[in-house]
Protein backbone atom coordinates (compact mmCIF):
# COMPACT_ATOMS: atom_id res chain seq x y z
CA UNK A 1 0.00 0.00 0.00
CA UNK A 2 1.26 3.45 -0.88
CA UNK A 3 1.13 5.89 2.05
CA UNK A 4 1.91 9.59 1.80
CA UNK A 5 2.18 11.90 4.82
CA UNK A 6 1.86 15.61 4.15
CA UNK A 7 2.14 18.44 6.67
CA UNK A 8 1.07 22.02 5.96
CA UNK A 9 2.59 24.24 8.65
CA UNK A 10 2.29 27.97 9.12
CA UNK A 11 0.81 30.66 11.33
CA UNK A 12 -2.72 31.19 12.61
CA UNK A 13 -4.85 32.98 10.00
CA UNK A 14 -3.13 31.47 6.98
CA UNK A 15 -5.80 28.81 6.57
CA UNK A 16 -3.53 25.82 7.03
CA UNK A 17 -6.22 23.74 8.79
CA UNK A 18 -8.74 24.40 6.04
CA UNK A 19 -6.09 23.63 3.43
CA UNK A 20 -5.44 20.27 5.07
CA UNK A 21 -9.14 19.40 5.08
CA UNK A 22 -9.40 20.37 1.43
CA UNK A 23 -6.43 18.18 0.54
CA UNK A 24 -7.91 15.19 2.40
CA UNK A 25 -11.28 15.74 0.72
CA UNK A 26 -9.58 15.96 -2.67
CA UNK A 27 -7.83 12.69 -1.91
CA UNK A 28 -11.18 11.03 -1.24
CA UNK A 29 -12.58 12.45 -4.47
CA UNK A 30 -9.52 10.97 -6.17
CA UNK A 31 -10.50 7.53 -4.85
CA UNK A 32 -7.91 7.35 -2.07
CA UNK A 33 -8.26 6.90 1.67
CA UNK A 34 -7.36 9.92 3.77
CA UNK A 35 -7.09 11.24 7.32
CA UNK A 36 -6.72 14.79 8.57
CA UNK A 37 -5.51 15.96 11.96
CA UNK A 38 -4.75 19.33 13.42
CA UNK A 39 -3.36 20.81 16.61
CA UNK A 40 -5.78 21.75 19.38
CA UNK A 41 -5.12 23.53 22.61
CA UNK A 42 -2.61 26.24 23.46
CA UNK A 43 -0.48 25.41 20.41
CA UNK A 44 -3.38 26.33 18.14
CA UNK A 45 -3.69 29.86 19.55
CA UNK A 46 -1.33 32.10 17.65
CA UNK A 47 2.16 31.02 16.81
CA UNK A 48 2.72 27.93 14.75
CA UNK A 49 -0.24 25.99 13.40
CA UNK A 50 -0.23 22.78 11.40
CA UNK A 51 -2.45 20.42 9.53
CA UNK A 52 -1.49 16.81 8.71
CA UNK A 53 -2.92 14.73 5.91
CA UNK A 54 -2.30 11.04 5.35
CA UNK A 55 -3.24 9.75 1.91
CA UNK A 56 -3.12 6.05 1.04
CA UNK A 57 -4.30 3.66 -1.63
CA UNK A 58 -5.82 1.34 1.01
CA UNK A 59 -7.31 1.58 4.51
CA UNK A 60 -5.09 3.68 6.77
CA UNK A 61 -3.58 2.07 9.86
CA UNK A 62 -2.18 4.68 12.22
CA UNK A 63 -4.12 7.83 11.29
CA UNK A 64 -1.58 10.43 12.43
CA UNK A 65 1.59 11.54 10.67
CA UNK A 66 4.50 9.46 11.96
CA UNK A 67 7.09 9.92 9.20
CA UNK A 68 6.40 13.04 7.12
CA UNK A 69 7.10 12.69 3.39
CA UNK A 70 6.25 16.20 2.32
CA UNK A 71 6.38 19.34 4.48
CA UNK A 72 5.42 22.81 3.35
CA UNK A 73 6.21 25.59 5.84
CA UNK A 74 4.70 29.05 5.60
CA UNK A 75 6.17 30.89 8.60
CA UNK A 76 9.54 31.13 10.29
CA UNK A 77 8.21 29.79 13.60
CA UNK A 78 6.61 26.81 11.84
CA UNK A 79 9.92 26.11 10.14
CA UNK A 80 11.75 26.03 13.46
CA UNK A 81 9.13 23.86 15.13
CA UNK A 82 8.26 21.37 12.43
CA UNK A 83 11.29 20.98 10.18
CA UNK A 84 12.94 18.50 12.59
CA UNK A 85 9.92 16.17 12.21
CA UNK A 86 10.44 15.74 8.47
CA UNK A 87 11.49 12.24 7.43
CA UNK A 88 15.22 12.07 6.52
CA UNK A 89 14.31 11.42 2.90
CA UNK A 90 11.24 13.69 2.97
CA UNK A 91 10.74 16.70 0.72
CA UNK A 92 10.66 20.26 2.06
CA UNK A 93 8.98 23.28 0.52
CA UNK A 94 9.47 26.66 2.20
CA UNK A 95 7.95 30.07 1.75
CA UNK A 96 10.70 32.27 0.38
CA UNK A 97 10.35 34.88 3.12
CA UNK A 98 10.86 32.51 6.04
CA UNK A 99 13.60 30.29 4.66
CA UNK A 100 16.90 30.66 6.50
CA UNK A 101 19.91 31.33 4.32
CA UNK A 102 21.31 27.90 5.16
CA UNK A 103 18.49 26.33 3.14
CA UNK A 104 19.69 27.73 -0.16
CA UNK A 105 19.89 24.96 -2.71
CA UNK A 106 18.37 22.23 -0.49
CA UNK A 107 14.67 23.09 -0.29
CA UNK A 108 12.35 24.43 -2.93
CA UNK A 109 11.28 27.99 -2.14
CA UNK A 110 8.21 29.82 -3.41
CA UNK A 111 6.63 33.18 -2.65
CA UNK A 112 3.47 31.62 -1.20
CA UNK A 113 2.61 34.36 1.32
CA UNK A 114 3.34 37.17 -1.14
CA UNK A 115 1.09 35.51 -3.70
CA UNK A 116 -1.72 35.34 -1.13
CA UNK A 117 -1.26 39.02 -0.36
CA UNK A 118 -1.36 39.88 -4.05
CA UNK A 119 -4.61 37.97 -4.53
CA UNK A 120 -6.51 38.64 -1.31
CA UNK A 121 -4.70 41.60 0.20
CA UNK A 122 -3.86 39.45 3.23
CA UNK A 123 -2.60 36.01 4.26
CA UNK A 124 -6.17 34.66 3.95
CA UNK A 125 -5.55 32.32 1.00
CA UNK A 126 -1.97 31.33 1.89
CA UNK A 127 -3.07 27.75 2.59
CA UNK A 128 -4.79 27.40 -0.77
CA UNK A 129 -1.80 28.87 -2.64
CA UNK A 130 0.27 26.27 -0.76
CA UNK A 131 -2.08 23.54 -2.03
CA UNK A 132 -1.46 24.71 -5.59
CA UNK A 133 2.28 24.59 -4.96
CA UNK A 134 2.40 21.15 -3.41
CA UNK A 135 0.10 19.63 -6.00
CA UNK A 136 2.30 21.00 -8.79
CA UNK A 137 5.43 19.73 -7.02
CA UNK A 138 4.22 16.33 -5.81
CA UNK A 139 1.00 15.48 -7.72
CA UNK A 140 -0.60 13.96 -4.62
CA UNK A 141 -4.26 14.05 -5.76
CA UNK A 142 -6.13 14.52 -9.03
CA UNK A 143 -6.05 18.13 -10.27
CA UNK A 144 -9.79 18.26 -10.91
CA UNK A 145 -10.55 16.73 -7.49
CA UNK A 146 -8.47 19.44 -5.84
CA UNK A 147 -10.34 22.20 -7.66
CA UNK A 148 -13.67 20.60 -6.73
CA UNK A 149 -12.64 20.25 -3.08
CA UNK A 150 -11.50 23.88 -2.88
CA UNK A 151 -14.75 25.11 -4.43
CA UNK A 152 -16.83 22.95 -2.07
CA UNK A 153 -15.05 23.89 1.16
CA UNK A 154 -14.58 27.68 0.92
CA UNK A 155 -17.43 30.22 1.34
CA UNK A 156 -19.30 30.83 -1.94
CA UNK A 157 -18.37 34.53 -2.04
CA UNK A 158 -14.66 33.64 -1.89
CA UNK A 159 -14.79 30.73 -4.33
CA UNK A 160 -13.32 32.52 -7.34
CA UNK A 161 -10.57 34.09 -5.26
CA UNK A 162 -9.57 30.68 -3.85
CA UNK A 163 -9.58 28.98 -7.24
CA UNK A 164 -7.36 31.81 -8.46
CA UNK A 165 -5.07 31.23 -5.46
CA UNK A 166 -4.86 27.52 -6.27
CA UNK A 167 -3.90 28.26 -9.88
CA UNK A 168 -1.40 30.91 -8.76
CA UNK A 169 0.30 28.34 -6.53
CA UNK A 170 0.67 25.93 -9.44
CA UNK A 171 2.00 28.77 -11.56
CA UNK A 172 4.71 29.54 -8.99
CA UNK A 173 6.06 26.04 -9.52
CA UNK A 174 5.72 26.02 -13.29
CA UNK A 175 7.59 29.27 -13.78
CA UNK A 176 10.56 28.08 -11.73
CA UNK A 177 10.68 24.52 -13.02
CA UNK A 178 13.71 23.71 -15.13
CA UNK B 1 -34.92 -5.53 14.81
CA UNK B 2 -36.23 -2.71 12.66
CA UNK B 3 -34.53 -0.68 10.01
CA UNK B 4 -34.34 3.06 10.13
CA UNK B 5 -33.29 5.59 7.55
CA UNK B 6 -30.25 7.70 8.33
CA UNK B 7 -30.83 11.43 8.38
CA UNK B 8 -28.57 13.60 6.22
CA UNK B 9 -26.24 10.90 5.01
CA UNK B 10 -25.66 10.38 1.30
CA UNK B 11 -25.77 6.81 0.11
CA UNK B 12 -22.54 4.84 -0.03
CA UNK B 13 -20.42 7.93 -0.48
CA UNK B 14 -17.10 8.42 1.21
CA UNK B 15 -16.92 11.46 3.44
CA UNK B 16 -14.28 13.05 5.63
CA UNK B 17 -15.60 13.36 9.18
CA UNK B 18 -14.35 13.52 12.75
CA UNK B 19 -14.90 10.70 15.22
CA UNK B 20 -17.14 12.96 17.27
CA UNK B 21 -19.29 13.61 14.20
CA UNK B 22 -19.45 9.88 13.43
CA UNK B 23 -20.69 9.37 16.99
CA UNK B 24 -23.57 11.78 16.38
CA UNK B 25 -24.46 10.15 13.07
CA UNK B 26 -24.44 6.72 14.72
CA UNK B 27 -26.59 7.93 17.61
CA UNK B 28 -29.18 9.48 15.31
CA UNK B 29 -29.21 6.37 13.11
CA UNK B 30 -29.85 4.26 16.21
CA UNK B 31 -32.82 6.46 17.10
CA UNK B 32 -31.36 8.83 19.69
CA UNK B 33 -33.65 11.82 20.03
CA UNK B 34 -32.52 13.38 23.32
CA UNK B 35 -29.16 14.86 24.25
CA UNK B 36 -28.52 16.44 27.62
CA UNK B 37 -24.99 17.57 28.22
CA UNK B 38 -22.37 20.05 29.22
CA UNK B 39 -19.65 20.70 26.65
CA UNK B 40 -16.08 19.74 27.45
CA UNK B 41 -12.95 19.25 25.35
CA UNK B 42 -12.38 16.93 23.54
CA UNK B 43 -16.04 15.88 23.28
CA UNK B 44 -17.64 19.25 22.49
CA UNK B 45 -18.15 18.57 18.77
CA UNK B 46 -20.70 15.92 19.74
CA UNK B 47 -22.83 18.57 21.45
CA UNK B 48 -22.23 21.00 18.57
CA UNK B 49 -23.53 18.56 15.96
CA UNK B 50 -26.37 17.38 18.17
CA UNK B 51 -27.68 20.89 18.78
CA UNK B 52 -27.68 21.51 15.06
CA UNK B 53 -29.32 18.23 14.00
CA UNK B 54 -31.68 17.10 16.78
CA UNK B 55 -34.29 19.89 16.57
CA UNK B 56 -34.77 19.21 12.84
CA UNK B 57 -35.80 15.61 13.40
CA UNK B 58 -38.15 16.00 16.34
CA UNK B 59 -35.44 15.61 18.95
CA UNK B 60 -34.55 17.64 22.00
CA UNK B 61 -31.18 19.12 22.97
CA UNK B 62 -30.66 20.57 26.44
CA UNK B 63 -27.48 22.13 27.73
CA UNK B 64 -27.58 21.37 31.44
CA UNK B 65 -25.84 23.21 34.28
CA UNK B 66 -23.28 20.46 34.85
CA UNK B 67 -22.57 16.81 34.19
CA UNK B 68 -24.52 15.52 37.21
CA UNK B 69 -27.63 17.17 35.85
CA UNK B 70 -26.74 16.12 32.31
CA UNK B 71 -27.03 12.43 33.04
CA UNK B 72 -30.08 13.06 35.23
CA UNK B 73 -31.81 14.63 32.23
CA UNK B 74 -30.80 11.69 30.06
CA UNK B 75 -32.25 9.19 32.53
CA UNK B 76 -35.46 11.19 32.74
CA UNK B 77 -35.80 11.49 28.97
CA UNK B 78 -35.20 7.78 28.58
CA UNK B 79 -37.94 6.99 31.11
CA UNK B 80 -40.13 9.25 28.99
CA UNK B 81 -39.50 6.90 26.08
CA UNK B 82 -36.76 8.70 24.16
CA UNK B 83 -33.47 7.11 23.30
CA UNK B 84 -31.06 9.40 25.12
CA UNK B 85 -27.38 10.14 25.47
CA UNK B 86 -24.75 12.48 26.79
CA UNK B 87 -21.07 12.99 26.04
CA UNK B 88 -18.22 14.22 28.17
CA UNK B 89 -14.57 13.79 29.09
CA UNK B 90 -12.78 12.75 32.27
CA UNK B 91 -13.72 15.61 34.63
CA UNK B 92 -17.37 15.44 33.57
CA UNK B 93 -17.33 11.65 33.62
CA UNK B 94 -16.35 11.82 37.29
CA UNK B 95 -19.46 13.89 38.02
CA UNK B 96 -21.65 11.43 36.10
CA UNK B 97 -20.72 8.44 38.23
CA UNK B 98 -23.63 8.89 40.64
CA UNK B 99 -26.23 8.66 37.90
CA UNK B 100 -24.47 5.86 36.05
CA UNK B 101 -25.11 3.83 39.18
CA UNK B 102 -28.68 5.09 39.35
CA UNK B 103 -29.27 4.08 35.71
CA UNK B 104 -27.75 0.66 36.35
CA UNK B 105 -29.93 0.07 39.44
CA UNK B 106 -33.13 1.42 37.89
CA UNK B 107 -32.34 -0.27 34.57
CA UNK B 108 -32.76 2.83 32.44
CA UNK B 109 -31.29 2.56 28.92
CA UNK B 110 -28.82 5.35 28.15
CA UNK B 111 -25.55 5.95 26.35
CA UNK B 112 -22.65 7.89 27.85
CA UNK B 113 -19.75 8.84 25.58
CA UNK B 114 -16.44 9.60 27.27
CA UNK B 115 -13.81 11.07 24.95
CA UNK B 116 -10.75 10.51 27.12
CA UNK B 117 -8.13 13.18 27.69
CA UNK B 118 -5.08 13.20 29.91
CA UNK B 119 -5.79 13.11 33.66
CA UNK B 120 -6.09 12.98 36.61
CA UNK B 121 -8.38 15.96 37.29
CA UNK B 122 -8.47 18.52 34.47
CA UNK B 123 -5.12 17.11 33.32
CA UNK B 124 -4.32 17.55 29.63
CA UNK B 125 -7.53 18.79 27.96
CA UNK B 126 -6.38 18.43 24.35
CA UNK B 127 -4.25 15.29 24.67
CA UNK B 128 -5.27 11.66 24.25
CA UNK B 129 -5.35 9.13 27.08
CA UNK B 130 -6.86 5.78 28.02
CA UNK B 131 -6.90 6.62 31.69
CA UNK B 132 -10.61 6.14 32.33
CA UNK B 133 -10.89 2.42 31.58
CA UNK B 134 -11.17 1.36 35.23
CA UNK B 135 -13.34 4.35 36.10
CA UNK B 136 -15.75 3.26 33.37
CA UNK B 137 -15.94 -0.15 35.05
CA UNK B 138 -15.86 0.75 38.72
CA UNK B 139 -16.40 4.52 38.98
CA UNK B 140 -19.83 4.24 40.48
CA UNK B 141 -20.33 2.48 43.77
CA UNK B 142 -21.86 -0.88 44.49
CA UNK B 143 -21.86 -4.15 42.60
CA UNK B 144 -23.13 -3.27 39.19
CA UNK B 145 -22.65 -4.56 35.67
CA UNK B 146 -21.61 -2.20 32.90
CA UNK B 147 -21.02 -2.39 29.17
CA UNK B 148 -18.08 -0.39 27.80
CA UNK B 149 -17.23 -0.26 24.09
CA UNK B 150 -13.97 1.14 22.66
CA UNK B 151 -13.88 1.98 18.94
CA UNK B 152 -10.53 2.49 17.23
CA UNK B 153 -11.45 4.44 14.11
CA UNK B 154 -13.91 7.06 12.93
CA UNK B 155 -15.88 4.43 11.03
CA UNK B 156 -15.97 2.17 14.07
CA UNK B 157 -17.22 5.03 16.26
CA UNK B 158 -20.36 5.06 14.10
CA UNK B 159 -20.96 1.32 14.38
CA UNK B 160 -20.09 1.12 18.06
CA UNK B 161 -22.44 4.00 18.89
CA UNK B 162 -25.28 2.19 17.12
CA UNK B 163 -24.38 -0.96 19.04
CA UNK B 164 -24.26 0.99 22.31
CA UNK B 165 -27.85 2.16 21.84
CA UNK B 166 -28.97 -1.32 20.83
CA UNK B 167 -27.38 -2.94 23.88
CA UNK B 168 -28.73 -0.21 26.17
CA UNK B 169 -32.25 -0.88 24.89
CA UNK B 170 -31.90 -4.65 24.79
CA UNK B 171 -30.57 -4.95 28.34
CA UNK B 172 -31.97 -1.79 29.94
CA UNK B 173 -28.55 -0.65 31.03
CA UNK B 174 -26.19 2.30 30.74
CA UNK B 175 -23.63 1.68 27.99
CA UNK B 176 -20.40 3.66 27.87
CA UNK B 177 -18.65 4.47 24.60
CA UNK B 178 -15.01 5.12 25.42
CA UNK B 179 -12.54 6.59 22.99
CA UNK B 180 -9.73 9.13 23.09
CA UNK B 181 -8.99 12.62 21.83
CA UNK B 182 -7.28 11.38 18.66
CA UNK B 183 -10.27 9.35 17.52
CA UNK B 184 -12.61 12.15 18.55
CA UNK B 185 -10.82 14.85 16.60
CA UNK B 186 -9.11 13.14 13.65
CA UNK B 187 -11.00 13.27 10.37
CA UNK B 188 -11.04 10.07 8.34
CA UNK B 189 -12.64 8.99 5.10
CA UNK B 190 -15.59 6.75 5.89
CA UNK B 191 -18.46 5.21 4.00
CA UNK B 192 -21.45 4.98 6.29
CA UNK B 193 -24.25 2.49 5.70
CA UNK B 194 -27.61 3.70 4.43
CA UNK B 195 -29.47 1.75 7.09
CA UNK B 196 -28.61 0.11 10.39
CA UNK B 197 -30.26 -2.57 12.52
CA UNK B 198 -31.99 -0.95 15.45
CA UNK B 199 -33.26 -2.56 18.66
CA UNK B 200 -36.03 -0.90 20.67
CA UNK B 201 -36.78 -1.62 24.32
CA UNK B 202 -39.37 -4.31 24.95
CA UNK B 203 -42.84 -3.07 25.86
CA UNK B 204 -45.19 -4.69 28.42
CA UNK B 205 -48.28 -6.55 27.30
CA UNK B 206 -50.02 -6.66 30.71
CA UNK B 207 -53.15 -4.83 31.63
CA UNK B 208 -51.87 -1.49 33.04
CA UNK B 209 -53.85 -2.13 36.25
CA UNK B 210 -51.95 -5.37 36.90
CA UNK B 211 -48.52 -4.08 35.86
CA UNK B 212 -45.49 -4.92 37.99
CA UNK B 213 -42.52 -3.12 36.43
CA UNK B 214 -39.60 -5.26 37.59
CA UNK B 215 -40.72 -8.76 36.75
CA UNK B 216 -38.15 -10.67 34.69
CA UNK B 217 -36.55 -14.13 34.48
CA UNK B 218 -33.37 -14.58 36.60
CA UNK B 219 -31.18 -13.69 33.60
CA UNK B 220 -33.66 -11.41 31.88
CA UNK B 221 -34.61 -7.79 31.39
CA UNK B 222 -38.06 -6.43 32.29
CA UNK B 223 -40.07 -4.51 29.66
CA UNK B 224 -40.03 -0.73 29.98
CA UNK B 225 -43.08 1.35 29.11
CA UNK B 226 -42.69 5.10 28.72
CA UNK B 227 -44.10 7.39 31.36
CA UNK B 228 -47.36 8.64 29.92
CA UNK B 229 -48.20 5.40 28.15
CA UNK B 230 -50.71 4.46 30.86
CA UNK B 231 -48.49 2.22 32.95
CA UNK B 232 -47.88 3.65 36.40
CA UNK B 233 -44.64 2.66 38.08
CA UNK B 234 -42.19 3.76 40.72
CA UNK B 235 -38.47 4.27 39.98
CA UNK B 236 -35.98 4.12 42.82
CA UNK B 237 -32.26 3.65 43.33
CA UNK B 238 -33.07 1.82 46.56
CA UNK B 239 -33.17 -1.96 46.43
CA UNK B 240 -36.64 -2.74 45.12
CA UNK B 241 -39.01 -5.63 44.61
CA UNK B 242 -40.83 -6.70 41.44
CA UNK B 243 -43.42 -3.97 42.01
CA UNK B 244 -40.65 -1.38 41.94
CA UNK B 245 -40.96 -0.32 45.59
CA UNK B 246 -38.11 -0.13 48.14
CA UNK B 247 -37.31 -3.09 50.28
CA UNK B 248 -34.72 -4.16 52.84
CA UNK B 249 -35.47 -7.82 52.30
CA UNK B 250 -32.10 -9.56 51.89
CA UNK B 251 -33.42 -12.22 49.56
CA UNK B 252 -35.12 -9.71 47.28
CA UNK B 253 -32.06 -7.45 47.21
CA UNK B 254 -29.78 -10.39 46.49
CA UNK B 255 -32.02 -11.57 43.64
CA UNK B 256 -32.12 -8.10 42.13
CA UNK B 257 -28.37 -7.55 42.13
CA UNK B 258 -27.80 -11.08 40.85
CA UNK B 259 -30.23 -10.53 37.99
CA UNK B 260 -28.61 -7.20 37.07
CA UNK B 261 -25.37 -9.12 36.56
CA UNK B 262 -26.89 -12.21 34.95
CA UNK B 263 -28.82 -10.26 32.34
CA UNK B 264 -25.42 -9.17 31.01
CA UNK B 265 -23.28 -12.22 31.76
CA UNK B 266 -25.75 -14.67 30.25
CA UNK B 267 -25.63 -12.82 26.93
CA UNK B 268 -21.92 -12.26 26.36
CA UNK B 269 -22.22 -13.50 22.79
CA UNK B 270 -24.39 -10.49 21.98
CA UNK B 271 -22.10 -8.07 23.81
CA UNK B 272 -18.47 -9.11 23.55
CA UNK B 273 -16.72 -8.15 20.33
CA UNK B 274 -13.03 -8.81 19.75
CA UNK B 275 -11.05 -8.12 16.59
CA UNK B 276 -8.04 -10.32 15.85
CA UNK B 277 -5.33 -10.02 13.21
CA UNK B 278 -2.63 -12.46 12.13
CA UNK B 279 -2.90 -14.58 15.28
CA UNK B 280 -3.02 -18.01 13.60
CA UNK B 281 0.70 -18.78 13.75
CA UNK B 282 1.72 -16.02 16.18
CA UNK B 283 4.33 -16.47 18.92
CA UNK B 284 3.58 -12.99 20.27
CA UNK B 285 0.20 -11.26 20.54
CA UNK B 286 -0.24 -7.55 21.10
CA UNK B 287 -3.27 -6.67 23.21
CA UNK B 288 -4.36 -3.12 22.38
CA UNK B 289 -7.61 -1.20 22.05
CA UNK B 290 -8.84 2.13 20.76
CA UNK B 291 -6.27 4.26 18.95
CA UNK B 292 -3.45 2.03 20.20
CA UNK B 293 -5.08 -0.84 18.30
CA UNK B 294 -4.40 1.11 15.11
CA UNK B 295 -0.71 1.57 15.95
CA UNK B 296 -0.47 -2.07 16.97
CA UNK B 297 -1.94 -3.33 13.72
CA UNK B 298 0.59 -1.37 11.72
CA UNK B 299 3.42 -2.50 14.02
CA UNK B 300 2.31 -6.11 13.49
CA UNK B 301 2.57 -5.67 9.72
CA UNK B 302 6.05 -4.15 9.97
CA UNK B 303 7.22 -6.88 12.37
CA UNK B 304 5.87 -9.57 10.04
CA UNK B 305 7.93 -8.00 7.27
CA UNK B 306 10.92 -8.51 9.57
CA UNK B 307 10.00 -12.18 9.99
CA UNK B 308 8.54 -12.02 13.50
CA UNK B 309 5.39 -14.04 14.09
CA UNK B 310 3.20 -11.52 15.87
CA UNK B 311 -0.55 -10.92 15.85
CA UNK B 312 -3.10 -8.61 17.42
CA UNK B 313 -6.03 -9.07 19.79
CA UNK B 314 -8.09 -5.89 19.93
CA UNK B 315 -11.12 -5.86 22.21
CA UNK B 316 -13.93 -3.59 21.04
CA UNK B 317 -15.83 -4.56 24.19
CA UNK B 318 -13.69 -3.64 27.20
CA UNK B 319 -16.36 -4.51 29.78
CA UNK B 320 -17.50 -7.20 30.31
CA UNK B 321 -13.83 -8.05 29.86
CA UNK B 322 -13.30 -10.64 27.08
CA UNK B 323 -11.53 -13.07 29.40
CA UNK B 324 -12.46 -16.17 27.38
CA UNK B 325 -11.00 -14.70 24.21
CA UNK B 326 -7.79 -13.58 25.93
CA UNK B 327 -7.38 -16.99 27.58
CA UNK B 328 -7.76 -18.68 24.20
CA UNK B 329 -4.99 -16.52 22.74
CA UNK B 330 -2.77 -17.12 25.79
CA UNK B 331 -2.96 -20.87 25.24
CA UNK B 332 -1.46 -20.45 21.74
CA UNK B 333 1.24 -17.78 22.11
CA UNK B 334 4.36 -17.40 24.25
CA UNK B 335 3.99 -13.70 24.99
CA UNK B 336 1.19 -11.16 25.24
CA UNK B 337 2.33 -7.54 24.96
CA UNK B 338 -0.22 -5.14 26.45
CA UNK B 339 -0.01 -1.57 25.18
CA UNK B 340 -2.23 1.11 26.69
CA UNK B 341 -2.11 4.89 27.18
CA UNK B 342 -2.23 4.65 30.97
CA UNK B 343 0.07 3.29 33.65
CA UNK B 344 -1.58 -0.15 33.70
CA UNK B 345 -5.34 -0.65 33.76
CA UNK B 346 -6.44 -3.52 31.52
CA UNK B 347 -3.08 -5.26 31.85
CA UNK B 348 -4.22 -6.56 35.23
CA UNK B 349 -7.31 -8.10 33.65
CA UNK B 350 -5.15 -9.62 30.91
CA UNK B 351 -2.84 -11.18 33.51
CA UNK B 352 -5.85 -12.61 35.32
CA UNK B 353 -7.25 -14.13 32.11
CA UNK B 354 -3.86 -15.42 30.97
CA UNK B 355 -3.42 -17.16 34.34
CA UNK B 356 0.26 -17.89 33.79
CA UNK B 357 -0.22 -19.53 30.38
CA UNK B 358 1.85 -16.88 28.60
CA UNK B 359 4.29 -14.19 29.61
CA UNK B 360 2.60 -10.80 29.90
CA UNK B 361 4.66 -7.70 29.08
CA UNK B 362 3.45 -4.12 29.23
CA UNK B 363 4.09 -0.95 27.28
CA UNK B 364 2.34 1.63 29.42
CA UNK B 365 2.48 5.36 28.89
CA UNK B 366 0.53 8.34 30.23
CA UNK B 367 2.27 11.45 28.89
CA UNK B 368 -0.47 12.71 26.57
CA UNK B 369 1.39 11.57 23.46
CA UNK B 370 0.11 8.78 21.22
CA UNK B 371 1.83 5.39 21.10
CA UNK B 372 3.20 5.19 17.57
CA UNK B 373 3.68 2.12 15.33
CA UNK B 374 7.44 2.76 15.40
CA UNK B 375 7.50 2.58 19.20
CA UNK B 376 5.44 -0.61 19.26
CA UNK B 377 7.68 -2.20 16.64
CA UNK B 378 10.61 -1.66 19.00
CA UNK B 379 8.60 -3.25 21.82
CA UNK B 380 7.82 -6.25 19.60
CA UNK B 381 11.52 -6.64 18.75
CA UNK B 382 12.28 -6.51 22.48
CA UNK B 383 9.56 -9.07 23.26
CA UNK B 384 10.95 -11.37 20.57
CA UNK B 385 14.43 -11.12 22.09
CA UNK B 386 13.08 -11.91 25.58
CA UNK B 387 11.08 -14.85 24.19
CA UNK B 388 14.18 -16.44 22.65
Amino acid sequence: MNRNEIRIAGAGGQGVVTAGRILAEAAILSGSHATHSQVYGPQSRGGASRSDVVIATGPIGFPLADDIDLLIVLSAEAYTRYQPELSPDGRLIVDGRCAPASLAGTARQFAVVDTSRAISGSQLVTGVVALGVLQAVADVVEDEALRTAVAARVPAKHRDMNLKALEAGAHLVRETSP
Amino acid sequence: MTETRLPEIPLAQAQLIQGNEACVKGALAAGCRFYGGYPITPSSEIAEHMVRLLPNIGGVFVQMEDEIASLASVVGASLGGMKSMTATSGPGFSLMQEHIGFAAMTEVPCVIVNVMRGGPSTGLPTSPSQGDVMQARWGTHGDHPIIVLAPSSVGEVFHVTVKAFNLAERFRTPVIVLYDEIIGHTRESVVLPATVDVIDREQPHDDPDDFWPMVAPPDGTPPLPAFGDGYRFHVTGLAHDERGFPTNDAQVAEALVARLHRKIEAHLDEIVEVDTYMLDDADIAIFAYGIVGRSAREAVERARDAGIKVGLIRPVTLWPFPAREVAAVASRVDTILVAEMNLGQLIGEVERAVAGNAEVLGYLKADGEPITPTTLLEEILHAEKVRQ
